[in-house]
């Protein structure tokens, strides 16, 4: 029974967060929680290294199992997922003392880091689905901390949105039991039965793309996109910080296993639904940018970049390809991480200066060098310039697409995303340029340094020192992401 | 990694002693200067020693892994001529600005130190790069760092001027990703020795590869400031400091000349359609950066829009390369050594630049005017640029337009008859003999105005004449060699320029010249004489009398006669790009946006009872008398602790639900 193991990492956090709530004394929980999630990731990061753990935890009915299974997908997202949940709780003890009530929203943010083990870890689409309404659940009293009419009115838009979503998820597991015999576990190249599917073949495409659409809910991709940036701007800021950097992946790693483990990529290459799904995917990522670059309010603009963003994921998924699917899961640890560091950094501005438009930051760069250095590398990233990470991922999505199967419409996808880069650039760089350059007159006298304290800028700096440093040393992570592609894109 | 790691330290280092150098610098000022001096002096050496290394046998360095793919360097030929324009523009530039900073009493000028030394690495990352993968790393780096450089001074130009470079910058890049993106993936190989193997043995379609390279030059194409993408260079080489402004003209254009030269030799060889665009491109580029400077009324405005027509001439020679096929020895020469001189020619140039706003703190022509009469050393510095920048025979630019020129007038010979392509091409010359008789003419007009002209206000011509001390001694011997250089290489053409040449025909797969060409023969130095004829004519029928007014005390003064209305980027790149276009744009993407919502509203208008918010009667006892105590709009506590339980009654209705529906 080694596969218990699966269960410390998930009940973890979860138990520890239960504790976390009556708790009073402000040092104390930091310990804890620091002590629980430095712990969890590292066991995450542990089992990384082992193989081929399985646990079926209990028998609903005869074929319907919560269980576990550790494969190369689930190391991965877990790995990323533990490693940013720990550095951005540092970042929220500081940050969170301005919002009051420390110990609930510490209490569920600890909670939902044990939970999003539990996703990664998911052994079939059952276990996945119940993680995935836990986590939504989980998750709204993060964006409604502040429990303004507004927040609460966001809260319940996200709410809406993802338990909606899910719910296509949900209508799409009937079904592909159904064709899958019984058997939802997660298999690379898919469960579908050929002789069950036989001349229902347009049925199960149809289920994909609404199960696709559904679990992109969450990840921000049309038409189930319009809860991002409504809920951000209300979130405290590591709330923002994560939901947009992990949260989000969770949808990812949602479709990944439908595309790869359940329906498998040879159902879909080459047809409508493929089609159509890069179209959303293309749409969407234009789309984010074009309004990131017209919004004025800097989370509500970084939230709309990250429905831009992480559509680009989502392209290089529906794809389909070794090389775009190589892109994608880069993409998905780039931007995990630039937009961790973008929305800290806006919560280090508001934190510090109350100031949350894009127009208000004249000389930020000044007061707070090193929140602004590390947004800067974060832009940069975000945009895709050499040699920082965002760059390499866009490169494998590009020329993935430029391949001559896709055709004219490879050509209009690496232009969008050339094009919602150029935008990215449009909505980042003016920020960086008036923090940094707030020209000649601008009183130098009255600078008064506001630079947070180390709980602040220590995970900020860990992040861009990633953010440069898997750009120019990309090897290990490569290596990692071609190990899931040997597995769910065999030659 | 694997090579000559010397390679590594030329590009590297910079960027490590730029770092160290800004730490430096929040200790200890004058220390920081001298140790900026005594990195870009290293790297100075370093380069020499590399190209007596690779001179002979050419050396290679791979780091594999690095940003992915890999980078791979080269020392050989061309790539070492360029390593030492690099070095020596930033020794001598990084000297000055000591000096250029310490006078003007600059803010930020650690800053200023660290990225200049950052652009230095990228530059020699691109000079060195032996793949396209490499070059473009690099050249987005150099855009970035480069980029602070134009804004140093952060006055509201300099702002603004710094948005263009970097807009445009950005854009270019990205165009350029685009192309190499295409290429790529098409033939599957950016590394440049093998390009031209990898297009045959592919069997790409034409189309594809002409199409890359078109996207490709864009990116290198803003850099050099090649038409319709030059609008930013006059603005921000006018912005940015002297010594950066020099950077900018005498490296960083040359970098994207660099990634033209790589497409004119490694992707689209000897095409014709190719040459045809970078030649009609190069021709609009020289003809619209002369008459900008010839209209200028601003010393540093006029040097800015002259490297914008110098690289045009030198966009020329490209586009003749490709155009000659085979034969193109001479456009290949051509072309290099107008890239060589022009360089050094604009270092010096900037620098005396430097030394009049560091003095006078001004480039208007009829406030500078006169300053340089009686300061013979500066003048006769200027004077030996200005020639050679003009063609004069005997000065070196002399030597690579007569080239360009020759390769021009070898095509147009190739005609049979008179056909329509012949008649475009001797336009094209004409054009060319025009624009260098253009480049005398607007030399002669700023040489004139601030080395021989006396100011109309005799107070301050008198206070000009009387300060003798305008510079330090280091810079007075860097100006030294440069004046000395010009003559020397201009009447010694064979034993400096075709060695050069030579160089540099590998890298754009030139055969080397038949023939050594007589530079000094007397159709050649004809052709200078004509076209210097017509600068003068110009200058004296056109410039003095139309350009100069007289004015209230009846003295003539320059007067700016430039019709701003022809400023393309604030009336058409500006309102397209950043109004237009947005806009329909973001309206478009709302109108997908709301679809979500709409169905929200929908699904909530259906199923959702709105109860009428209850009305509250004004209570108007308490009116003007204070405010209404304000009530947090909270909802009660716990609304988090109810959706905990709502999870597990979730969890309870889901186990439910799949039992009903599995069993």
């Amino acid at each position: 029974m080694a596969g218990v193991t699966l269960l410390i990492p998930i009940l973890l956090p979860v138990i520890a967060g239960l504790f976390v709530f009556p708790m009073k004394d402000a040092k104390a929980r930091k310990i804890l929680i620091s002590v629980i999630l430095v712990l969890n990731a590292a066991i995450v990061c542990g089992m990384a290294f082992t193989d081929g753990l399985r646990l079926n935890l209990w028998t609903i009915a005869d074929n319907m199992v919560v269980g576990f299974q550790l494969d190369s997908v689930s190391k991965f997202f877990a790995c990323i997922m533990a490693i940013i949940w720990m550095l951005v709780a540092f970042f929220a003890y500081e940050y969170i003392q301005h919002e009051g009530d420390e110990s609930r929203f510490l209490g569920f943010y600890t909670m939902t880091g044990g939970i999003l083990v539990g996703l990664c870890y998911s052994g079939n689409l059952i276990t996945l689905y119940m993680f995935f309404e836990i986590m939504s659940i989980m998750t709204v009293p993060l964006v409604i901390h502040s429990r303004t009419k507004e927040a609460i009115a966001a809260g319940m838009k996200y709410l809406g949105y993802s338990i909606f979503g899910a719910g296509f998820g949900l209508f799409g597991l009937f079904f592909i039991n159904r064709f899958a015999g019984g058997n939802l576990i997660f298999r690379p190249g898919g469960v579908l039965d050929p002789s069950l599917v036989e001349g229902h073949e347009t049925l199960v495409l149809v289920v994909t793309l609404i199960m696709v659409i559904g679990f992109g809910a969450k990840a921000g991709m049309i038409p189930l996109q319009a809860w991002l940036p409504t809920a951000h701007p209300v979130a405290p800021a590591p709330a923002s910080a994560v939901l947009s950097g992990i949260i989000t992946k969770a949808g990812v790693l949602a479709i990944i296993r439908v595309l790869f483990y359940q329906v498998g990529p040879e159902m879909l290459r080459g047809t409508w639904v493929q089609y159509m799904l890069i179209i959303l995917a293309l749409t969407t990522v234009f789309v984010g940018s074009m309004l990131a670059f017209k919004e004025k309010l800097l989370k509500k603009r970084l939230a709309y970049s990250s429905v831009s963003q992480v559509s680009y994921v989502l392209f290089g998924l529906f794809l389909l390809t070794p090389a775009s699917v190589e892109g994608a899961l880069l993409q998905v640890v780039f931007h995990a991480i630039a937009k961790n560091i973008l929305f800290l950094c806006a919560g280090a501005i508001i934190y510090k200066t109350h100031k949350t438009y894009v127009y208000e930051l004249r000389g930020i760069g000044k007061q707070m060098p090193i929140v602004m250095w590390c947004f800067t590398i974060a832009s940069l990233s975000l945009v895709g310039i050499p040699p920082f990470a965002g760059f390499f991922s866009k490169w494998y999505l590009a020329t993935a697409s430029l391949a001559p199967e896709f055709g004219a419409l490879g050509i209009v996808g690496a232009a969008v995303l050339l094009l919602s880069a150029l935008l990215t650039a449009g909505y980042l760089f003016p920020i960086v340029q008036t923090a940094f350059f707030p020209g000649k007159d601008y009183n130098y006298e009255g600078l008064v340094k506001t630079e947070p304290n180390a709980y602040m800028t220590v995970p900020l700096i860990i992040l861009s020192v990633l953010a440069l440093g898997l750009g120019v040393m990309p090897v290990g992570l490569t290596d990692a992401i071609s190990g899931i592609i040997s597995v769910i894109l065999p030659v | 990694m694997s090579g000559n790691l010397l390679i590594l330290f030329l590009v590297f280092f910079p960027f490590a002693a730029g770092l160290v150098n800004y730490i430096l610098g929040r200790h200890s000022k004058a220390g920081r200067d001298r140790v900026a001096v005594l990195i870009t002096a290293i790297e100075l050496a370093a380069a020499i020693v590399l190209v007596a290394m690779s001179f002979e046998t050419p050396t290679d360095l791979y780091w594999e892994g690095f940003a992915g793919f890999g980078l791979h360097f080269r020392a050989d030929g061309f790539r070492l001529v360029m390593i030492m324009i690099a070095g020596i523009a930033w020794f001598f530039t990084t000297v000055q600005s000591i000096e250029y900073f310490n006078r003007l009493s600059s803010r930020n000028r650690n800053r200023y130190y660290m990225f200049m030394l950052w652009t230095l690495g990228a530059t020699m990352g691109i000079f060195l790069s032996a793949d396209l993968y490499t070059t473009f790393i690099f050249f987005e780096v150099m855009t970035f760092t480069s980029y602070v450089l134009v804004i140093h001074g952060e006055s509201e130009k300099a702002i603004d001027a710094s948005k263009s470079y970097l807009g445009f910058g950005v854009f270019g890049g990205l165009v350029t990703l685009m192309g190499l993106f295409m290429l790529k993936a098409n033939i599957g190989t950016l590394e440049m020795d093998q390009i031209l193997d990898a297009i045959k043995m592919s069997g790409a379609n034409y189309g594809i590869i002409l199409a890359s390279g078109l996207l490709i030059l864009v990116g290198f194409g803003v850099k050099a400031g090649m038409y319709p993408l030059h609008t930013w260079l006059p603005k921000a080489y006018v912005a940015a400091p002297e010594p950066a402004t020099a950077l900018l003209s005498a490296v960083l254009s040359k970098a994207g000349i660099f990634g033209i030269f790589v497409v004119t030799g490694q992707v689209l060889l000897h095409d014709y359609t190719w040459g045809l665009v970078i030649l009609i491109a190069g021709t609009l580029t020289m003809l619209t950066g002369a008459m900008l400077a010839v209209f200028s009324v601003n010393f540093k405005r006029t040097i800015a829009c002259s490297s914008m027509s110098q690289i045009g001439f030198i966009l020329v020679g490209t586009g003749m390369q490709a155009i000659l096929g085979e034969h193109n020895a001479i456009a290949v020469q051509g072309s290099v050594l107008h890239l060589v001189n022009h360089s050094f020619i604009k270092l010096a140039l900037f620098m005396v630049a430097g030394v009049i706003f560091m003095n006078l703190k001004d480039f208007d022509l009829n406030k500078i005017r006169g300053w340089g009469r009686n300061k013979w050393l500066i003048k006769l510095v200027s004077g030996s640029a200005i020639l050679g920048v003009a063609g004069v025979p005997f000065f070196n630019g002399y030597i690579s337009k007569t080239l360009i020129h020759e390769s021009l007038v070898e095509y147009i010979a190739m005609f049979p008859e008179t056909t329509g392509m012949a008649v475009i091409f001797k336009i094209i010359e004409a054009l060319f003999i025009f624009t260098g008789g253009l480049t005398f003419c607007y030399m002669l007009k700023i040489f004139t105005a601030v080395f021989i002209e006396k100011n109309n206000d005799p107070e301050l011509q008198a206070e000009y004449d009387g300060k003798s001390k305008y510079t330090s001694v280091p810079v007075k011997i860097l100006l030294v060699i440069l004046g000395v250089l010009f003559p020397v290489i201009g009447i010694l053409p064979h034993f400096t320029q075709d060695v050069i040449g030579e160089m540099s025909q590998h890298f754009l797969n030139g055969h080397g010249l038949e023939k050594e060409v007589a530079y000094f023969s007397w159709t050649n130095i004809s052709g200078a004489l004509a076209s210097l004829a017509i600068g003068a004519l110009f200058y004296f029928l056109i410039v003095r009398p139309c350009l100069m007014k007289k004015n209230a005390d009846g003295k003539k003064e320059y007067i700016d006669a430039w019709n701003y209305g022809l400023d393309m980027e604030k009336y058409f790149y500006r309102p397209a790009l950043l109004t237009v276009l947005p806009f329909i744009g973001a309206f478009a993407a709302r109108l997908v946006f709301i679809v979500g919502d709409g169905i929200a509203w929908l699904y909530k208008s259906l199923f959702f009872i709105n109860r009428p918010e209850r009305f509250n009667p004004k209570e108007e006892d308490e009116f003007a008398l204070y405010e209404k105590p304000q009530k947090a709009e909270k909802v009660p506590r716990g609304i988090s602790y109810s959706l905990l339980l709502f999870v597990i009654g979730m969890v309870a209705v889901l186990y439910f639900i799949i039992l009903v529906a599995f069993n």
